[in-house]
C-alpha cells in the first residue's frame, strides 16, 4: 500500500513535469508574477483579465497535433489553424458561437470565448511561419 | 498469396471511388474559386477568407459539403457550393490540399 501512494505521487509528478514542457514549448516562460492563474472559482467577470495562454490550452488539444483527427462518427482531419488568415480564424469562431457552424466542440469553445479573446487567439494562432 | 494480391486490388479499388482528381479540380478552382481564393488557394481576397492551399483533403470535402447541404450557413459559399457536385467538391480538395505553396505551417 505504501509502495503504490509513492508510484502514484511519482507518476503525478512526472505527469505534471511534462505538462509544464509542453505548455512551455516554443515560448520562453512567463515570469512568475505573470504566471496564467487557474481558471476555476472565479466569476465569469475576471476572465478577461486572463493572460491568453489559457486559452490557447483550448486549441492545442486538437489543432496542435499534426494529423490529429475528429472523433466517431463524422472522421477527418481536424482543420490546420497555424498561419491561416487571422479575419477568417475571428469569422470562424464568430460563426461557431452564433450557431452557423456544427462542431460540438468548436461551439462550446467558440461560446466561451469574447470578442478580444477571439482576436488575441486569431493573432497568435495566424501568426506566419518564422 | 492470391488473397492477398485480391485485397489489394479491392483497396485500390476503395481508394479511387473517393479519390478527387487534382487536374479536374484545377479547372473548377479557376472558374469557381480562384477570384477569391486565388488560383491555387493561397491568395485570399479578404482578409475573412482562409487560405485553402496544403489543408487537409478530407477537411476541404467536409467544409464544401456542409455549406452545400446547409450545416455550415455562409450565403457566399452556399451559392458557390450549392453549384458543385460530389466529384467537383472531391476534384477541388484534391487540387487545393496539393499545394505545396501555403501560408499555412505547423511550427509553434
Amino acid at each position: 500500500m505504501v509502495n503504490f501512494s509513492i508510484v502514484h505521487a511519482m507518476l503525478g509528478a512526472v505527469i505534471a513535469l511534462g505538462m509544464q514542457s509542453a505548455a512551455a514549448q516554443g515560448k520562453p516562460k512567463p515570469p512568475a508574477d505573470k504566471a496564467p492563474t487557474v481558471q476555476e472559482n472565479r466569476p465569469a467577470t475576471a476572465q478577461k483579465s486572463l493572460p491568453i495562454e489559457n486559452f490557447h490550452a483550448q486549441c492545442i488539444g486538437c489543432h496542435g497535433i499534426p494529423g490529429y483527427k475528429t472523433a466517431f462518427p463524422d472522421v477527418y482531419h481536424v482543420p490546420k489553424i497555424a498561419g491561416q488568415q487571422p479575419g477568417y480564424i475571428i469569422a470562424a469562431l464568430k460563426a461557431y458561437k452564433a450557431g452557423e457552424r456544427s462542431h460540438p466542440s468548436m461551439r462550446g469553445i467558440a461560446a466561451s470565448l469574447n470578442e478580444e479573446q477571439m482576436k488575441e487567439l486569431a493573432e497568435y494562432y495566424g501568426a506566419p511561419a518564422k | 498469396m492470391t488473397r492477398f494480391a485480391l485485397a489489394l486490388v479491392a483497396m485500390a479499388i476503395a481508394a479511387g471511388a473517393h479519390a478527387g482528381d487534382a487536374a479536374r479540380g484545377k479547372q473548377k478552382a479557376e472558374q469557381v474559386c480562384a477570384a477569391c481564393h486565388g488560383p491555387d488557394g493561397n491568395k485570399p481576397s479578404a482578409p475573412d477568407q482562409p487560405v485553402l492551399a496544403g489543408q487537409y483533403e478530407d477537411y476541404l470535402v467536409r467544409a464544401l459539403s456542409d455549406y452545400k447541404n446547409g450545416r455550415r450557413n455562409n450565403a457566399i459559399m452556399k451559392g458557390f457550393a450549392g453549384q458543385l457536385s460530389k466529384q467537383d467538391i472531391e476534384d477541388l480538395a484534391a487540387w487545393f490540399s496539393s499545394q505545396p505553396q501555403t501560408a499555412l505551417h505547423d511550427q509553434r
